[in-house]
């Protein structure tokens, strides 16, 4: 089992407590996730080390991998930023695939809100590599009406430890 | 429910990503090329259907598959806009397919359309970067 590494602060996202069969998010995994100050760049970033079963043919991440990461960025971090703890389907996303990452690169997402109303979040992501950016994204993503959907089984580490 | 519709092959040639996340399905039809997969519990979301993102890369890989067929170029993706329309049931035999809209020297324009038995499921328009035509991605194990 290779070590991620992950700088201070990450934590693993288990997205499938008490689940037999790993979900498209721990198959593609690992993932982490850092809190940060409120109304900060850093209230929420998702990371992840790159690994060769994330890479494309050329040896570079696959950019299947970086929408993925975004999609969850756009939904469960764009989330988090509007206070919204509801499963959010994403209604759009568009994607500028600006630079490559490599294998070992840690990667990490940000979102920033541009607007919340009561049924959609529309925000901006962004996916880089220490300073320089790799993917620009913008997402829609759908508030449902009522409680919606459950938000899933995904925690950190952390959330499990308080809750034991 | 795991049978494979006539005409297509298995993807055998995939690596990293794509082998993780496979298997995937290709045939040329009427000079088209059509790619397909069968999502299973390893493809799904905490709601139970398909992954977004999953779904994004295979509507991606079929897109980058249309420029191939119809320019002979290898080509890797610039921009990418995606609208969901359903959502993609696991077990269902999914399919997807781009056709290129434009293109000159350095840039081709393709849209891609994904779609299970009953209903579309993701709509795309791409802009892909064409590599030159001595230029094949090189393959890193």
């Amino acid at each position: 089992m290779l070590v991620d590494n992950p700088p201070e602060g990450f934590l693993r996202i288990d997205f499938d407590r008490g689940r037999s069969d790993p979900t498209f998010n721990s198959h593609i995994g690992n993932l982490y996730a850092r809190r940060g100050e409120k109304g900060t760049r850093d209230e929420f970033v998702l990371g992840f080390r790159v690994r060769p079963h994330m890479c494309n043919p050329a040896g570079g991440l696959h950019g299947g991998m970086m929408m993925t990461v975004a999609d969850l960025v756009g939904t469960m971090g764009a989330g988090a930023l509007a206070g919204v703890r509801k499963f959010l389907p994403t209604v759009n996303m568009t994607f500028d695939f600006v630079a490559p990452a490599r294998v070992d690169d840690w990667v990490e997402g940000r979102a920033e809100l541009v607007r919340v109303t009561r049924s959609l979040i529309f925000s901006n992501i962004y996916l880089t590599v220490g300073d320089e950016k790799i993917l620009r994204a913008s997402a829609i993503a759908k508030i449902p009406s009522g409680d919606g959907p459950t938000f899933g089984k995904a925690r950190l580490a952390r959330d499990e430890a308080a809750a034991s | 429910m795991s049978s494979i519709p006539p005409g297509f092959r298995e993807l055998t040639e995939a690596t990293g990503f794509a082998a993780a996340n496979g298997p995937w399905f290709e045939k040329i039809e009427n000079g088209r090329t059509v790619r397909a997969f069968r999502p299973g519990p390893q493809h799904a979301n905490p709601l139970g259907i398909v992954h977004g993102g999953m779904l994004a890369a295979f509507l991606d890989s079929a897109m980058g598959a249309a420029v191939r067929q119809a320019l002979g170029r290898h080509a890797v993706t610039l921009r990418l806009s995606l609208d969901y329309l359903g959502p993609g049931r696991i077990g269902d035999w999914l399919q997807a397919e781009g056709e290129v809209v434009g293109h000159d020297e350095h840039v081709a324009q393709v849209r891609g359309r994904l779609y299970g038995p009953r209903h579309d499921v993701l709509t795309g328009l791409g802009a892909f970067a064409l590599l030159s035509r001595q230029r094949v991605p090189t393959v890193r194990s």
